[in-house]
């Protein structure tokens, strides 16, 4: 048997309520709509007495909680619980076989149908669930299709579904207030440990795992986002221990809170053919070790940018979206990359002085080395942005001097020589 | 004569139980990856897996070009690699011109040498490269003289059982004993005509673990169709 509790024109802030006061009775309870909660009620019955002793009682409950102008119906199907709880006024009880019969002088909009399904059974002269339930089933599936079809079903009160119990999103906290304030890294390892270990075999036991943690030391927050979502607690502590060595917060510490944002766990089949690559959560650790070593800035894949400008990339997190275990596609047979020079820069480039005579530099002297130009070859202009103040405008030449090919420039805004860098 | 004797004593008396202990049997058989550069392939069967690899030479002798080249090679195989970049001097442009896949490369940008051994020792510990490459090039002599030996032999037991290749790019030989392929590259002739045609370089073998060849030099020609 399924109970319904209905208010006509709930507010959204009502639902909460509804299902504060059906959760009292049972855990299978469904927010079907704003102001309807349904919830099963079978074998209440040793607890409270009939099927009317608990309609009642759950009345009494609801005005407890300040719903006073409640419709509770009890059905042997959910649907027909529902209809009679928007149809009819305070408790009703529906015995299992009476529906049709109970529910019959209910008017159709108790169903919620569609505006166009109302005015077409309108137009045929069919007002009440009861003139609708009496209509042949074929024919109403010919005319009216599927929707007619579920309608006349709960007009007739024999429509059988399961309920979908609503169920709380879980959340993953924990939280610790301190004794005394901590003003250094080292402690608060200990903590966090025992936190995220009891959050870690919380979502163990859910089969979850987590791709973002947030840590809260105060009002000083950090979020960790990963790539893959994980479940290990050990390393999920030095990440977050990694992080605030490098934003180490500016206030002692006084309460440690960590929240986990579940996820489902990563499922990985591994094949002969994979090619070799890091496992996704020691790459983490070893990018986080990294950056504490050289700055998050100077870790990453480089990512060119789409200007001409020399030198325009930028550094993009490695490894995100899972490609590095990927098998890319083969390259078509015979395609072959030319061994190719290859030019290793001066950041930032060094400034040089530099000789010319008929146009063509001869020599050049810059960071310790000086010496005449062998051969040169060029110029090449290279300008572009003139609208911004970031404009390059330029003329590069490839030099040989006695030991080394290099590519020099000179900035004609500047009217300076650099040297870019050399060929190896 | 007496350790002829000796020996013949030695190997009767452990009889069945250890048949020729003398003999080395244990001969480690290492694989090979290919460098891309097909007349180097030939000179040294490619690089070792689970063992250093050096290359040195003097500024343009090719060094740079060289490594562009294996990790291309590597990358295109979808292997992961690593850069640890001792002086910020890599040229992202120029690599992918020449067919590394830079999404596969992790770039570690350096500006010291301790940066640089910390995050070789950090990512040899977390394993799963395929080729990690320290580039020691631009940084001062002496200090790159000065790192201990022992930190190349601690690198070597650290990837002795893995697949990953640590090849070490240097202005001069500095792993020595600790290296199992050590080249040296010289710059032969830069070729012009209104423009930079290319480059020959010289390569020598200066150490190997394997079978030394028969000819321990080949000349390399480095195309120049991709820098502009």
């Amino acid at each position: 048997m399924f109970a319904c509790i209905y208010i006509p024109n709930a507010s959204g802030d009502m639902a909460a309520a509804l299902r504060d006061c059906a959760s009292t009775f049972s855990p299978r309870v469904e927010n079907t709509d704003a102001g309807t909660v349904v919830f099963d009620i079978e074998g209440l019955e040793r607890l409270f007495g009939g099927y009317s002793e608990i309609a009642e009682k759950i009345l009494d409950r609801a005005r407890r909680r300040g719903i006073d102008d409640a419709n509770i119906a009890v059905a042997s199907n959910p649907d027909a619980a529902v209809c009679a709880a928007r149809g009819f006024r305070g408790v009703t009880v529906i015995q299992r076989g009476m529906e049709a019969a109970r529910l019959r002088d209910l008017p159709l909009r108790a169903l919620i149908p569609s505006m166009e399904f109302l005015e077409t059974l309108e137009r045929w002269g069919i007002r009440t669930l009861g003139a609708f339930a009496k209509l042949p089933a074929v024919q109403i599936s010919e005319r009216l299709g599927q929707e007619g079809v579920k309608l006349h079903r709960l007009a007739q009160g024999a429509a059988a579904r399961p309920i979908v119990p609503h169920v709380d999103a879980v959340r993953f906290v924990e939280v610790m207030e301190l004794d005394y304030d901590i003003t250094t890294i080292e402690p608060l390892t200990f903590i966090l440990s025992r936190m995220l270990e009891q959050i870690c075999s919380q979502m163990r036991a859910r089969n979850l795992a987590t791709h973002e943690v947030r840590l809260a030391l105060g009002s000083y927050v950090r979020i960790l986002n990963l790539p893959i979502p994980v479940r290990n607690s050990r390393l999920l502590t030095k990440l977050l221990i990694l992080d605030l060595e490098a934003h180490p917060p500016g206030a002692p510490i006084k309460c440690v809170e960590v929240e986990a944002f579940p996820a489902k766990p990563r499922i990985v089949q591994n094949g002969l053919f994979i090619p070799l690559s890091p496992e996704p959560e020691k790459l983490e650790l070893t990018l986080a070790r990294l950056k504490a070593v050289v700055g998050e800035e100077n870790v990453g894949c480089a990512e060119i940018l789409d200007t001409h400008r020399p030198d325009a990339l930028q550094m993009k997190k490695f490894g995100l979206n899972g490609e590095l275990g990927r098998v890319s596609a083969p390259l078509p047979p015979g395609t072959k990359y030319p061994t190719s020079l290859t030019l290793r820069l001066f950041r930032p480039p060094l400034e040089a002085t530099v000789h010319v005579r008929n146009q063509t530099p001869i020599w050049i002297a810059f960071h310790g080395t000086h010496g005449s130009i062998v051969t040169a070859g060029g110029p090449w202009h290279t300008s572009g942005d003139w609208w911004r103040p970031t404009m390059w405008d330029r003329e590069e030449w490839d030099i040989e001097t006695a030991d080394a090919l290099y590519r020099i420039y000179y900035d004609v805004h500047l009217d300076r020589w650099y040297a870019q860098g050399v060929y190896d | 004569m007496q350790s002829v004797i000796l020996r013949a004593r030695l190997e009767s008396a452990f009889g069945e139980r250890i048949p020729s202990p003398f003999t080395d049997i244990d001969r480690r058989v290492f694989e090979t990856v290919p460098t891309g550069i097909d007349s180097l392939d030939i000179l040294t069967s490619g690089l070792p897996r689970g063992a250093i690899s050096e290359i040195f030479g003097p500024s343009s002798s090719g060094r740079t070009s060289t490594m562009v080249s294996i990790l291309a090679k590597a990358t295109a195989c979808d292997e992961v690699c690593a850069l640890i970049d001792g002086h910020d001097a890599f040229d992202p442009k120029s690599a992918a011109a020449a067919g590394v896949k830079l999404n596969r490369l992790l770039w570690v940008r350096c500006h010291k040498l301790d940066q640089v051994l910390k995050c070789t020792d950090l990512l040899l510990q977390g394993g799963g490269f395929g080729r990690v490459v320290m580039d020691l090039t631009d940084l001062p002599l002496p200090q790159v003289r000065s790192i201990p030996l022992a930190s190349w032999f601690r690198f070597q037991r650290t990837i002795e059982k893995t697949p990953t290749v640590l090849l070490v790019i240097s202005p001069e030989s500095i792993v020595k004993s600790a290296a199992a392929l050590v080249l040296r590259l010289e710059m032969f002739t830069a070729e012009w005509s209104t423009v930079l045609d290319g480059l020959n370089l010289d390569v020598e073998i200066i150490r190997s673990r394997r079978a030394r060849p028969l000819n321990s030099y080949v000349r390399v020609h480095l195309h120049s169709e991709c820098i502009r």
